[in-house]
């Protein structure tokens, strides 16, 4: 029993422990605060891993920008002063208890079913460990998809990700306008369903 | 003990998976939906750095999938929230149950 392996077994247990209390937190608050808890202990296995850079990634971007992406929008969506709930959400609407622990016995079986059959290949596969200086570091993943010409489809596709980031914002931002007219198409289904939903 | 080899990070990453599924199915608040997807995201992204870190140690390609999939996850984040706020906008609420009806009155969804 070495460092990594109490390092790893520490780590893992906290990571399922805080995404099962993410999942389970009634306030949605408690929830994203959870899950960016939740990421250091990631980040720690990825330290295990030699992915340094991973690591900082999964800290920097993962919880630093995308998680505070959520924070903001639950701050804005959420203007009920005494209750901490997004509105609508009461205790009394939220699925039951029993059906809860039905549908998690279901997934746990689920995993035990998957679970055998991957440990059984895992075990088996020849490892190769690893041999490349400065693995997982920013210069080496850098050579990785920049220099070598036998790596022009990383260096594409790490490209075209700009643009799938550019289709996002404009979708975000034409989502976020307020409607010009408001007897336009997406204007009527609006109301067609703010009249179901009395 | 959980020692660190390839097949305890897998079963650590199914586990994330499938708590994010659990988490899908069965909050109402679209928002903790999109929390959900995020946890099993995490456990795809786990699988790919212990697959390149115990079964392919000469190059860095796992990482270079997670930097990807970051992206992805980013704007699937962006719209997602964008698309939340709207809904709440129109309807002063976030459940997913309130999102179901494509258009349709209720009336119509229940008839």
């Amino acid at each position: 029993m070495t460092v990594p392996d109490i390092l790893f077994a520490i780590s893992a247990v906290a990571v399922a422990l805080l995404s099962l209390c993410v999942v389970l937190a009634r306030n949605p608050v408690r929830s994203t605060l959870l899950l960016i808890l939740s990421f250091l202990p990631i980040s720690l296995v990825y330290v295990l891993m030699q992915a340094s850079f991973v690591a900082i990634l999964q800290v920097m971007v993962y919880a630093g920008a995308i998680m505070m992406l959520f924070t903001f929008v639950i701050m804005m969506i959420n203007p009920a002063p005494h209750a901490g709930e997004i509105p609508g959400e009461e205790p009394g609407a939220e699925p039951s208890r029993k059906s809860d622990v039905l549908w998690f016995a279901l997934l746990a079986l689920l995993g035990l079913v998957l679970i055998v059959p991957v440990r059984y290949a895992a075990v088996r596969m020849v490892a190769q460990p690893v041999t490349k200086p400065d693995f997982g570091g920013v210069q080496s993943m850098a050579q990785l998809i920049f220099t070598h010409p036998d790596h022009n489809p990383l260096t594409v596709s790490f490209e075209l990700i700009s643009i799938l980031i550019l289709v996002g914002v404009i979708a975000a931002v034409n989502f976020g306008r307020r409607q010009a007219h408001p007897t336009s198409g997406s204007a009527t289904q609006a109301n067609q369903l703010k009249d179901g939903n009395p | 003990m959980i020692g660190l080899n390839l097949a305890n990070a897998l079963t650590l990453s199914l586990v994330l998976v499938l708590i994010g599924a659990f988490g899908m199915l069965r909050r109402r608040s679209l928002i903790l939906v999109l929390l959900s997807i995020e946890i099993m995201l995490n456990g795809a992204n786990l699988a790919l750095i212990s697959f390149n870190f115990f079964l392919w140690g000469t190059s860095e390609t796992g990482h270079y999938l997670y930097m990807l999939s970051i992206g992805v996850a980013a704007v699937e984040a962006a719209v997602g929230l964008a698309m939340v706020i709207v809904i709440f906008r129109n309807t002063r609420d976030v459940t997913r149950d309130r999102v179901s009806l494509l258009g349709e009155t209720k009336a119509e969804a229940e008839a």
